[in-house]
């Protein structure tokens, strides 16, 4: 079976600084992955890679069996991605915002008015539809970005820090949708954060990247069995402090 | 047809921004002060006048001033307010995230956000004129509504012009204050020359070369026989130069990283 992700010996440095060392790793077709790592570890420079924001130095990346580099728009066809740092269109409405980010993946007329209907609908999100989304909370600007990216039906969802800013409820919420995409519809999800409680809540495997670099990718528990600990917490710092000694 | 799709949203989405209200507030002025203007001119602005047309009519004279000293300078003015920011506000707003992420290539974007804001000055500028035409018919000596709407068809790719060239600048420049800075100088230089070959005849032909400016008001050089033929050729030559100029801004942000 064709992995839905698959880096191979990816790097990539903006001038002298290294942001990915040789990342390699696989992501099975309806997994929920994780990507666990401090601020800058390379985390988001990989997620940019597999949708062709940036350009790898060196290197391959698939997604669906589609190169990165060379098949971009493709790849960005059956992606759904929210980054850690956005904004939205201040004077545009949600409804109005999905139909034209539908628009951009070709999706136009009823069909988009549908889909952005019914992902008002499941976000809570209905009766904020047709307000400004000038002056939206953080909560209500996150349902906003998850929605839009999943406007296009996405068979791969690369999601950065995601919970980063929402409540508890907010959290569990988008937790809950989450593993309930991969669960009802098959959708690959990629995560990163570094909330480790929901990196372990949701995923089974997980990368752990530090200092640019892949320093392991395996499941929970096998990692957490090899190293002794209970926690993810443990994981993470016995796994940083193996690699500086 | 997607592309068609999306660009009528984002005209629509243009539409709706709190800009609009200061195009609508300037276009409103404009008109409405105009007819004000002429009952009582300056003295030296008389006095230039009857030197650049003799003994013209009161039409010719409010269509030179309609045209030259209002719509160019409010063209050039919102041409740089509705473009200057395209692609690069999104940037820096941290709008763009979200959007470089779908399947269009970021040049594909720019050509689109750069036409809806062409259409949007158009759509502001022809909407004035066919607002406009009763008020100036009630209050203008001599006003003719047909040749009046004429011209416009024609200058509005003025409009055009200085709304794809202020987003091209911008992109060049690839900052938002020097790119706005810079497309309100060469527009304005532009706009403030458009005219020239109508004050000196030999230098007309190099005007309309070298300046789109000039194509734009055409029109007021032939009123009383304003045909297709007048208005044709420079209105397809501003278009083409237009979409050529949203070419090279798409050039421009190709490698844009959003």
């Amino acid at each position: 079976m064709t992995p839905a992700i698959e880096i191979d010996g990816l790097c990539k440095s903006y001038g002298p600084v290294v942001a990915v060392d040789d990342v390699r790793l696989q992501v099975a077709p309806g997994e929920v992955f994780g990507f666990m790592g401090h601020n800058g570890a390379g985390k988001t420079t990989t997620l940019r890679v597999l949708l062709g924001l940036t350009a790898p130095t060196r290197g391959t990346a698939r997604v669906l069996g589609r190169d990165v580099v060379r098949e971009t728009l493709a790849v960005r066809g059956v992606c759904g991605y929210l980054p850690a740092d956005y904004a939205l269109p201040p004077d545009m409405t949600p409804r109005q915002f999905l139909v034209y980010v539908a628009a951009m993946f070709g999706v136009t007329g009823a069909v988009a008015a549908a889909r952005a209907d019914a992902l008002l609908a499941e976000f809570g999100l209905q009766e904020a539809a047709d307000r400004k989304l000038r002056g939206f909370s953080t909560g209500m600007t996150q349902k906003v970005g998850l929605a839009q990216a999943l406007i296009n039906e996405p068979r791969v969802l690369l999601l950065d820090e995601p919970t980063a800013g929402l409540d508890p409820l907010g959290r569990h919420e988008l937790l809950e949708l989450l593993r309930g995409l991969a669960r009802d519809r098959g959708v690959t999800v990629v995560f990163s954060s570094h909330i480790l409680s929901d990196v372990e809540s949701l995923c089974r495997r997980v990368a752990v990247m530090h200092h640019a670099r892949l320093i392991a990718c395996d499941e929970v528990a096998t990692l957490k069995a090899a190293h002794g600990v209970t926690t993810m917490d443990d994981l993470y710092l016995a796994l940083v402090r193996r690699e500086a000694a | 047809m997607a592309l068609a799709s999306l660009l009528w949203l984002d005209v629509r989405a243009g539409l709706r921004e709190r800009k609009i209200w200061l195009a609508v507030g300037i276009y409103a002025y404009t008109v409405l002060a105009l007819p004000l203007l002429l009952k009582k001119p300056p003295a030296h602005v008389t006095a230039a006048m009857g030197a650049f047309f003799g003994e013209a009519d009161p039409f010719t004279l409010f269509m030179y001033v309609w045209t030259d000293l209002a719509m160019n300078k409010v063209v050039a003015t919102l041409g740089v307010v509705l473009a200057a920011g395209v692609v690069l506000r999104e940037r820096d707003t941290e709008v763009l995230p979200l959007l470089a992420a779908k399947p269009l290539t970021m040049s594909t974007y720019f050509a689109v956000r750069a036409t809806s804001a062409c259409v949007v000055a158009g759509l502001l500028y022809m909407g004035t004129q066919v607002l406009a035409t009763p008020y100036f018919m009630a209050w203008v000596d001599g006003f003719r509504a047909g040749e009046f709407l004429a011209a416009g068809l024609l200058h509005v790719w003025s409009a055009m012009f200085a709304t794809a060239l202020a987003a091209t600048l911008a992109a060049l420049v690839g900052k938002r204050g020097p790119g706005l800075l810079l497309a309100l100088i060469v527009v304005m230089t532009l706009v403030g020359v458009a005219f020239l070959g109508f004050y000196n005849p030999a230098w007309r032909t190099s005007m309309l070369l070298m300046n789109p400016f000039a194509l734009g008001v055409e029109a007021v050089g032939h009123l009383g026989r304003i045909d297709a033929g007048v208005l044709l050729p420079p209105m397809l030559g501003l278009a083409a130069i237009t979409a050529a100029t949203i070419g090279v801004g798409a050039l421009a942000v190709r490698r844009m990283e959003a």
